[in-house]
């Protein structure tokens, strides 16, 4: 910065920084409105995840499912060029997001006269900054991982003014296409009743999705009758859990649940629990429902350990799914692999989505925007889903995974979840 | 650059002579040391002693306490080595440790060990994988201080702790590079979590037995080592006066180099003990490890091996006790008021400090 | 306002270079003032520039306030985010509906005024951040008063840790009651009211940057001159000469205690106004963001720039900023993609960052622009560093 202040200084301001674009408007609310393009035009859309420190296995798997949904569609949507850039929100000191980073990548797509669209966060954290700063220009988003249902919604297991204070204008711009976490709760609820769980002990990571998520299910499974023997925020780097382990063990638990994500401990404190217990029932949410952490060959749990996992995830049989098998096709003949993580599935379909959208003529925020909110019935890759009115998608149904015998999570059955 | 004696008040204070006040002062740095430390297992072995009326809970976190903060013990050797002879953080020294680790991951699947190969090659798999961890990471101590301490030997004293955040900053690129950045498990080689026997209602599992068989030894020859031998005179003349070690024939940038290997040589033990102890590895393991050795070097007396090893294994017993008893997210809280009030009663740490400035 | 401050240290700089002439210095600096505070009127009022330049000055504020503590007064302190922390709650729980079931407004308007929660008057937080850390500071700084060295920075580090921990786990503590919860742990206190100051209109980090970006030049311009003013003032001199040699200082008659604990105090209190300032221009007040990470990148950044030197601490937090926030993140990382490679440059960007440390250091291991008063010394041992093994400073 200083040498780019010093050389701004000399030579003009177009010499400094990617973003600014050299207007300087003074009425900035007017910037919004006024992006124009037509189609055979070109439109921007940005990504914001974190692509650094623990995260990146899986920020990469949603990046490279954007690439490869764009790459079908050959950077075209209808007659518009689509060109995409791929923003950071975790810096190499921290190796998380980071909320300046965030508010820096969202600002950058809203001073952006061409963006009309912006795929993130990764983090229901970072949504939190970034929703408000789009919002104030009408710039929609689309999150292919948020799940905390406070971003969206003020039923319970939400904060009070949520979540009317991430939206200044009023008018809503965010949409999600993972369902939130009072469905997955119950999905998971569900799931233990069936299996015959009757002490359940949970362990979250006290993100705000991991936690999020625990808080949610704790009443859920209360309500089904089961007891839950506890609900523990962990230390995440923690070097073992063998005294959690053999705590719960004492407790009684016949089954656990890990709410949070695979770089939060994950692998270690599912490893103790199963060591204390080796007869639990194992659980865990979409965060973990990933092959980096079920598949031994890629160092996740055992396959021992992986007989007794169960995991939840929005997406059903692919095979099943009308475009599935293509998509899959498409997947192996660009990286290899016909078995996609959730995360690169559900990037590819923020992408896909982005793309049909702005081929129905969203080409501008306003009617993007108009558009996206109109989504009804579609047809895609993790269902056929439309949105409601705060941008939650009408997809219930989730999806079993167990550990299949190549060590990935392999599509087991539907689970409709029960109210409670 | 400070006081001579860290243990006196600030100048004015020393030749008073004695005030009413001093008696409880002298009480308070006497035993208000032993009362902080024994203040956590006095109260749970009194709750455990109401509620199950034996203290056979208390005495299975004090001993898995002990067998986790052996590894810790060894990085903490590591550090007290280098703070000793070179006044510097070795702030990298954590990431060594990490690098021990993966190296000794990725050797299991180099040499062929599975959870299926026999005893007889495993234990024969296990030692070579020892050997080469040590070597590595000694070497890999070596290279660090070659590129990035000596040429900030005559430097301000804390331009190096920057090229230390710096390498350890490239070792954890390392580290994300050949690994990932999620966790990573490794073959339970060892079937740590299998009991091995009881005693006392203490249940020894195969893991407490791997992490106390290394340390030992290896802690007893790194001391004889440093005592006894030639070099490791060499060693503690440079830490205590380089520039006299100097004239009297010592080459102080060979003995620097030995004490760099030494140190590394124990954090790649570490690192392989950790791998097959926790069987879980992962790029910012060495972070929190080597916050935490730091800590036991400190908390021990820097610069004094015995004092390390004991920091350590009290971090070990306070980690496990808080584990189970406060809950782990509080664990590292915890551990730091522990060292703060250490700090506050004896403030040359628990077995005194050995450094230049401590005289 | 900020304008009219800056002329102050320029005065002060150039008493210190007097060798250098006043001419060229001089205009050095003030172009550099004056394009400084015109600077935003050139930027889209919410360009991402505009926004890193904030941020490079929140960071800036924070170097100065620890480069009182370990440059001034050669305290090694490791937990500095203990102050941001402090500081960045400050405007969490008092300018934001957080405390919902609350209901206290001091002099706020608009819609702060009708929401429910706790929302006081932004200048008000600063001061309440400012007094708070500088008696978190006092209290940080008791328990190393009779350490030396690296013991300090242990206990720093130690208190550091330890209120990052409380700030993670703050959401299951209830010290003012049910439904008062310390913190909002790694879930994030937001959204924080927008800033409203007399005179500046349109506080709005969504729509327009510039009031927070003056705002914050205004507060680094105050840090700078107050650092220049404390180091060339009677305590500034004590601060030096106890990290000289303590013992020689305290025989001298210099108050140990007091005097360290004034460093710490103040250090503390600016670390804690910026913290108050991150929190509304942030938008969120979040526990992951008070790691000792950013202990190790404030002290790094005073380290490049020059332990000491107030203008070597504000360039080198401004270039390890930009390293951080811009050059790795957004600029580096699209270079393979332009030059045609598929690679992904974030795979290598912490090495990169380290590698950057390391080379900076190995090349100006005195940092980039050497406290005058150094810079002799240094000089002086290198000299004599063929005999001497190691030069203590």
């Amino acid at each position: 910065m200083a040498g780019c202040l010093l050389g701004t200084a000399a030579l003009g301001v177009s010499a400094c920084g990617s973003s600014n674009s050299s207007s300087s408007s003074s009425t900035p609310a007017a910037s919004g409105t006024t992006s124009s393009g037509a189609s055979g035009g070109t439109v921007d859309v940005y990504s914001s995840l974190p692509l650094q420190g623990a995260s990146k296995d899986q920020t990469n798997a949603m990046v490279q499912g954007i690439q490869l949904a764009l790459s079908e569609a050959g950077n075209k949507a209808g007659s518009t060029t689509v060109k995409y850039q791929s923003l950071d929100d975790s810096t190499a000191a921290e190796g998380n997001w980071n909320a300046q980073q965030v508010g820096a990548n969202a600002r950058k797509a809203s001073s952006d006269k061409k963006a009309v669209a912006y795929i993130g966060e990764f983090n229901s954290g970072a949504s939190k900054v970034s929703i408000p700063v789009l919002n104030s220009v009408g710039l929609a988003m689309i999150s292919p991982a948020n799940t905390y249902p406070g971003l969206t919604t003020s039923e319970p297991g939400t904060e009070k003014g949520e979540p009317d204070i991430y939206y200044p204008t009023g008018k809503r711009n965010y949409v999600r296409i993972v369902p939130r976490d009072k469905v997955q709760a119950a999905a998971l609820a569900t799931q233990m009743k069936t299996d015959g769980c009757t002490k359940v002990a949970v362990a979250n990571d006290k993100d705000t999705y991991g936690a999020g998520l625990a808080r949610i299910f704790d009443t859920d499974i209360k309500s089904k009758g089961i007891k839950l023997v506890s609900d523990t925020g962990i230390q995440k780097d923690a070097a073992n859990f063998r005294a959690y382990a053999s705590k719960i063990k004492a407790a009684g638990a016949d089954c656990f649940f890990f709410s949070g994500v695979t770089a939060n401990g994950a692998v270690q404190i599912t490893k103790d629990v199963a060591a204390a217990l080796p007869n639990a029932k194992l659980y865990g949410a979409d965060g973990i429902c990933e092959s980096g952490f079920t598949n031994p060959s890629k160092k996740g749990i055992p396959a021992k350990i992986g007989k007794n996992f169960e995991c939840t995830v929005a997406t059903l049989n692919l095979q099943s799914i009308p475009g599935g098998p293509a998509f899959l096709k498409s997947f192996k003949a660009k990286y290899g692999t016909d078995k996609p993580d959730p995360y690169a599935i559900y990037g590819y379909e923020a992408m896909k989505l982005t793309l049909d959208t702005i081929a129905a003529g969203g080409t501008t925020r306003d009617s993007f925007l108009t558009k996206l909110f109109a989504t009804k019935d579609r047809k895609s890759v993790i269902g056929t889903y439309s949105f409601d009115k705060n941008g939650d998608t009408s997809l219930t149904d989730y999806g079993l995974y167990d550990v299949g015998p190549d060590g990935n999570p392999t599509f087991k059955s539907v689970i409709k979840a029960t109210a409670g | 650059m400070a006081l001579q004696d860290a243990q006196v008040d600030p100048p004015a204070a020393a030749p008073l002579g004695a005030r009413p006040g001093d008696a409880i002062r002298n009480f308070i740095s006497g035993y208000g040391l032993f009362a902080v430390l024994l203040a956590l297992p006095v109260y749970y072995g009194i709750s455990d002693l109401k509620n199950d009326g034996n203290l056979a809970h208390l005495g299975q976190n004090i001993f898995q306490g002990l067998s986790n903060g052996a590894i810790w013990a060894l990085i903490a050797v590591g550090y007290t080595l280098v703070y000793g002879i070179i006044e510097l953080i070795n702030f990298a020294h954590g990431d060594v440790f990490m690098i021990g680790s993966f190296t000794a991951s990725a050797l299991f699947g180099t040499l062929g060990l599975t959870l299926v190969s026999s005893t007889g090659s495993i234990v024969f798999g296990l030692i070579l994988t020892l050997v080469l961890c040590m070597l590595i990471c000694g070497l890999l101590n070596v290279m660090i201080e070659r590129v990035a301490y000596r040429p900030l030997r005559n430097a301000p004293k804390l331009a190096p702790l920057i090229t230390a955040v710096g390498l350890s900053f490239i070792l954890q690129n390392v580290g994300l590079l050949w690994q990932g950045g999620s966790p990573r498990s490794v073959d339970d080689l060892i079937h740590a979590q299998q009991d091995v026997f009881t005693f006392l209602g203490i249940t020894v599992q195969r893991a407490d037995v791997l992490a106390i068989v290394v340390t030992i030894p290896l802690v007893i020859a790194a001391t004889t080592f440093i005592n006894r031998s030639r070099l490791g005179k060499a060693m503690r003349a440079t830490a205590q006066d380089p520039d006299a070690a100097r004239l009297m024939g010592i080459n102080v940038d060979v003995t620097i180099s030995l004490t760099f290997l030494i140190g590394g040589m124990l954090a790649g033990a570490a690192g392989l003990i950790y791998a097959l102890y926790q069987t879980t590895v992962q790029f910012n393991q060495g972070f929190q490890a080597g916050l935490i050795a730091f800590t036991a070097a400190v908390m021990g007396g820097i610069g004094n091996l015995r004092g390390a090893v004991l920091g350590g294994l009290i971090i070990g017993i306070i980690q496990f006790i808080s584990d189970d008893r406060i809950g782990t997210q509080w664990t590292p809280a915890i551990v730091f008021a522990y060292l703060i009030l250490i700090m506050i009663f004896r403030p040359q740490g628990l077995l005194g400090e050995e450094t230049r400035e401590a005289g | 306002m900020a304008t009219t401050v800056k002329k102050k240290p320029l005065a002060a700089l150039e008493d210190r270079f007097p060798k250098l002439g006043r001419g060229p210095q001089a205009v050095l600096i003030t172009a550099i003032a004056i394009f400084a505070v015109i600077f935003p009127l050139l930027m889209d009022p919410i360009s991402g520039t505009l926004a890193d330049a904030t941020q490079y000055l929140a960071y800036v504020v924070m170097g100065l306030g620890l480069n009182i503590v370990v440059g001034f007064a050669g305290l090694l302190d490791l937990g500095y985010v203990a102050f941001y922390a402090v500081g960045a709650y400050c405007s969490g729980w008092l300018m934001s509906s957080f405390y919902a079931d609350a209901n206290i407004h001091i002099l706020v308007t608009g819609t702060a005024a009708q929401a429910p929660g706790v929302h006081v008057n932004f200048l008000l937080v600063l001061v309440i951040a400012a007094m708070l850390c500088a008696v978190a500071g006092v209290i940080i700084g008791l328990p190393t008063l009779r350490l030396r060295g690296d013991y300090i920075a242990i206990v720093t580090l130690a208190f550091g840790e330890i209120v990052h921990v409380f700030a993670v786990n703050g959401d299951g503590i209830h010290p003012f009651g049910v439904g008062y919860p310390l913190t909002k742990g790694r879930d994030g206190i937001s959204p924080i009211d927008q800033i409203k100051l007399p005179g500046l209109s349109q506080f709005n980090s969504y729509l327009n940057l510039r009031p927070y970006y003056w705002t914050i030049l205004a507060i680094a311009a105050i840090a700078i001159f107050i650092s220049l003013r404390l180091r060339d003032s009677r305590l500034g001199r004590a601060w030096i000469a106890i990290r000289e040699d303590e013992v020689a200082a305290a025989s001298m008659g210099i108050p140990l205690v007091k005097t360290k604990l004034q460093a710490y105090a103040i250090g503390a209190a600016l670390g804690g106004v910026s913290g108050a300032f991150l929190g509304p221009y942030l938008q969120i007040v979040n526990a992951d963001s008070f790691a000792f990470s950013f202990s190790i990148f404030v002290i790094a950044t005073i380290i490049l720039g020059g332990l000491g030197s107030v203008w070597g601490v504000v360039l080198g937090s401004i270039l390890l900023s930009y390293i951080n926030y811009t050059l790795i993140p957004d600029q580096l990382n699209s270079v393979p993609h332009k030059i045609g490679l598929d690679f992904n440059l974030a795979d290598v960007s912490i090495g990169i960052f380290g590698v950057l440390l390391l080379f900076v250091m190995l090349i100006r291991p005195e940092g980039l622009l050497p406290e005058r008063r150094r810079k002799i010394e240094l000089t002086e041992g290198i000299g004599a560093a063929e005999t001497s093994f190691e030069v203590s400073t």
